[in-house]
């Protein structure tokens, strides 16, 4: 098993998909540990796969990547026919990848036994986690543009069910029908991206289109268009500003898709995206600025959203569109392995913080709000302590992952233009640490503020309590791959910058000056934070919030962004429809089929008065018409 | 003699004439006898071509012949039409004979 | 060259004629000035040597069918109201401009056109042996046709015009 059968990881899942959707239901126990037999065989594989590849590993040499391909299709004949290939593509951007979506799915997968149970359709929740982790692995090992969309679908697909699971709410398809449709927006511009490229290339695959790039074969402006259109692919799909309004209400879906989903997994598919066709925007002027400014722009204003938001999943939503938009400044700033580093920590914590919500909803019996929690940790010891591993890993805390992710972004930014992108990150991190520390706190600490709800709590089971652990532990420890040591006593050429990499591998050295700003940051927001919500009272927040009422209306409102999006859609759909209705009405319908006929029966109430009946007036008509035609005849002839 | 134009123009002017009497008068009879007229008119017309362009087979002058034969068929006829008309209608006027009208 | 001149006299009489059988008030005058025109086309037909078309001419046009033209005047007079009734139908203007613009166009296409063959000024004599010959010999079955034309359109004159019982 080498990385040459990588595609197993995904087949695997594939195959399992088909197996619960048709016979899931007739299974005991409806199938669920054949789900977790699945993707812990795709988890074990890709172990094989890491190894081989480490194997084969030579950055002087230039082996950086295992590429298999199949002939596809052919269209068209001869000469100039258009060979399509399908393959897969493996290097340090797929192996990481690998990783995070292998590890984060198992432990979603063995969570979802305990917290999920009961649940109605429970096999086929299984079969859909299935697919979408087949789906997701492709994506992250397609070799071409093509196959990058279709399986960019089929998360989008799989995102759509899973949103929509409790489709007996009328909330839940909403919702499912709005991520769906957002990230539509953005998929047309993918398609049309793809389409261009393929264009002034003539090939889908991404090394062929990446070098004919790099060697000037497109034109610049060319380029930086179709560009811009795939990033706004990334854009609907990763939840960037103005496309983010999927992503919180996504959250009506079971907590396990969140955590999977709309944590780790599928939200990334951007970041990825854009790391992978980095090179793309790096010869394309201007994109990158573009990219940097779209993460800046979305990770200030969700930041400022998720300070007034009461459900804990919708706070975490909200931190997780913030987080990938630190992960699009780091792109923007041409440091993918900055980015792909926080996508790793992130996936790691915000699926722990997620899951451990999860844990909390599961316990309260599905209360979200934080107006009614509080006080938990007492109650539910692990779970807590996993969430402020998780928290402290968000906010930046060293050591936590979190904290090394983050400081590599904001030395990514810190050449930037002025320093003014370090400046608004950093200001974004220190709002990113006081929501955190207000969710924990007023989730897990100080008083509860419904009784009934503390009474009836209980720590949640094993199935349930050992992913939180598993991630736990990865929370804290995962950040230190960005040390040369452990990369090389883990196998890899060194660490995480010396693996993946734009132009070409640079070591990890502390910038302490950095560092400590990290800290800092990461302390006063936890400081603040803390100073509000001491002992879970809500006394200070709630005077902060009638000092300016406008103020904190536009943020418990979201800055009003999908009131506008549905007037913009009231406006202009039905503009368009009254348009293509009055078209029907009076062009269609009223010249067209009522005139013709009555153009018809008017000619005919008019011509009938040649018929007068009278022999003399036809005996005219037939002179004038020999006349005539002996005009013609001579004109013609002449 | 005279060039064969004199009897083209000839026959032009006769032949006009019956239109203008088909087309203008109200008497039925009228009428016919201007068609007669239309159809002397061109049987002069063929003679003349016959006489001066081809003398051996004067095949004009066959034409003619035939031509009067009809012509005389044709008159009697449309006289019994016109005399059966008379007879329904009181009147041998050809514009109030009009029935079949819209 | 006298020839030529009493050919202007009958061509100009013949369309003087003519004219008086299209224009003038009274049937039965159109009918005689009829008469007449048909006795000058006849004349034409001398002119080109064409004797035996002349006697038919003469006979045929000139007895029968005025004879029959005259017979049906008199069968259908209008009533003797003394109010004299107008002779011109309600479209003679534009008779009139259609019979001049087909004038107009047959006198241009007659004096313009350069007619084919030995146009002399003599037409040569055309016997009577020429004429039986083509008629009977070359056009023989238009004859017979012809004939039994006559006779059906006799029949049906005779059917049409004959009176019911009881009329």
């Amino acid at each position: 098993m080498g990385a040459e059968q990588a595609w197993l990881l995904a087949a695997i899942p594939a195959g399992m998909f088909f197996v619960l959707a048709f016979f899931g239901r007739y299974m005991p126990r409806q199938g669920d540990y054949l789900g977790v037999l699945a993707i812990g065989t795709s988890f074990v594989l890709s172990f094989f796969v890491l190894a081989d590849y480490l194997n084969f590993y030579d950055f002087e040499a230039g082996h950086t990547a295992i590429a298999e391909s199949i002939k596809w299709s052919t269209i068209g004949v001869g000469e100039s026919a258009f060979k399509l290939r399908m393959g897969i593509y493996v290097d340090q951007i797929t192996i990481v990848m690998f990783g995070v979506v292998t590890t984060v799915a198992l432990m979603v997968n063995i969570f979802s036994i305990g917290y999920m149970k009961g649940e109605p359709r429970y096999y086929w929740f299984f079969a859909l986690l299935q697919l979408f982790v087949a789906s997701m692995l492709m994506l992250v090992m397609a070799d071409n543009l093509l196959l990058v969309y279709m399986s960019w679908e089929l998360v989008g697909v799989c995102s759509f069910l899973l949103i929509g699971f409790y489709w007996e709410k009328r909330s839940a398809t909403e919702a499912a029908k709005k991520a769906f449709v957002t990230t539509r927006v953005g998929d047309v511009g993918l398609l049309i991206g793809i389409i261009l490229l393929w264009r002034a290339t003539g090939t889908f695959n991404i090394r062929e289109i990446i070098e004919i790039a790099e060697n000037g074969g497109i034109g610049s402006t060319y380029l930086f268009v179709s560009v811009l259109f795939v990033f706004l692919g990334c854009m609907g799909k990763s939840a960037q500003v103005p496309f983010h309004v999927w992503l919180p209400d996504a959250m009506e879906g079971p907590t396990p898709v969140s955590a999977l989903i709309h944590a780790a997994t599928m939200v990334v598919a951007g970041v990825y995206l854009t790391a992978r066709l980095l090179p793309l925007f790096e010869v394309a002027d201007g994109t990158l600025l573009i990219v940097t400014i779209v993460g800046l722009v979305t990770a200030l204003l969700t930041g400022f959203m998720a300070l007034a938001q009461t459900d804990i999943k919708k706070v975490l939503a909200y931190s997780t569109v913030g987080q990938l938009g630190f992960m699009f400044v780091a792109l923007g700033s041409g440091h993918p392995d900055a980015a792909l580093f926080h996508l790793m920590t992130h996936a790691f914590f915000k699926a722990l913080l997620f899951l451990g919500s999860g844990s909390v909803i599961h316990a309260t019996h599905h209360n979200q709000e934080m107006d009614k929690l509080g006080g938990l940790w007492k109650k539910m010891p692990i779970t807590g302590t996993t969430f402020l591993a998780g928290s402290l890993a968000l906010a930046g805390v060293v050591p936590l992952a979190g904290f090394w992710s983050k400081d590599e972004i904001l030395h990514a930014t810190q050449n930037w233009d002025g320093g003014w992108a370090l400046i608004l990150l950093g200001f974004a991190a220190v709002m990113t640490a006081f929501y955190t520390t207000r969710l924990f706190i007023r989730t897990f600490m100080g008083e509860p503020k419904d009784r009934d709800v503390y009474e009836h709590t209980h720590e949640s089971g094993f199935l349930m309590t050992f992913p939180l652990v598993f991630l736990g532990i990865l929370a804290v420890v995962a950040g230190f791959v960005v040390w040369h040591g452990v990369g090389t006593a883990l196998g890899f050429p060194g660490g995480i910058t010396e693996f993946v990499f734009l132009e070409e591998p640079e070591r990890y050295h502390i910038n302490w000056a950095l560092a400590g700003g990290s800290v800092a940051i990461a302390g006063v927001g936890i400081f603040l934070g803390a100073w509000m919500y001491w002992g879970n009272s809500t006394e200070k927040s709630t005077r902060l919030a009638n000092w300016n009422p406008g103020v904190y209306d536009m943020l418990v409102n979201k800055f009003y962004f999908d009131e506008m999006y549905q007037k913009a859609i009231d406006r202009g759909v039905l503009g368009f429809s009254y348009l293509v209705a009055w078209f029907d009405r009076y062009m269609v319908n009223d010249t067209g089929v009522d005139g013709s006929a009555q153009v018809t029966g008017y000619s005919g109430y008019i011509l009938k008065f040649l018929q007068s009946g009278r022999v003399p007036n036809y005996a005219m008509a037939i002179t004038l018409g020999v006349v005539g035609l002996a005009v013609l005849g001579l004109v013609v002839r002449a | 003699m005279v060039p064969l134009e004199n009897y083209l123009v000839l026959s032009a002017i006769l032949f006009s004439l019956g239109v203008y009497g088909v087309l203008a008068r109200r008497n039925a009879v009228l009428v016919l006898m201007a068609v007669e007229l239309m159809l002397n008119a061109v049987s002069l017309n063929f003679v003349a071509f016959a006489a001066y362009l081809d003398p051996d087979k004067i095949t004009g002058a066959i034409f003619a012949v035939f031509v009067i034969t009809v012509a005389a068929a044709e008159v009697g006829l449309a006289l019994a039409i016109i005399i059966r008309m008379f007879r329904n209608s009181a009147t041998a006027n050809v514009d109030e004979v009009a029935q079949l009208k819209w | 060259m006298a020839t030529e001149v009493l050919w202007w006299i009958f061509a100009a009489a013949t369309v003087a004629l003519s004219a008086g059988v299209v224009f003038s008030r009274s049937v039965l005058h159109s009918a005689i000035f009829l008469i007449g025109s048909l006795a000058g086309v006849g004349a034409m037909y001398v002119f080109l040597t064409v004797d035996f078309l002349a006697l038919v001419q003469f006979l045929i046009y000139g007895g029968a069918v005025t004879v029959l033209i005259l017979l049906a005047l008199m069968l259908t007079r209008q009533g003797a109201t003394g109010v004299p009734e107008a002779v011109s139908g309600s479209q003679a203007p534009f008779a009139a401009i259609a019979g001049g613009g087909l004038l107009a166009i047959l006198m241009g296409v007659a004096v313009a056109v350069k007619w084919p063959g030995d146009v002399s000024d003599k037409p040569s004599h055309i016997s009577i042996e020429v004429m039986s010959k083509a008629l009977f010999v070359d056009y023989g079955p238009p004859f017979i046709i012809a004939s039994v034309l006559l006779l059906v359109a006799l029949v049906g004159a005779i059917i049409l015009a004959r009176q019911e019982e009881g009329e």
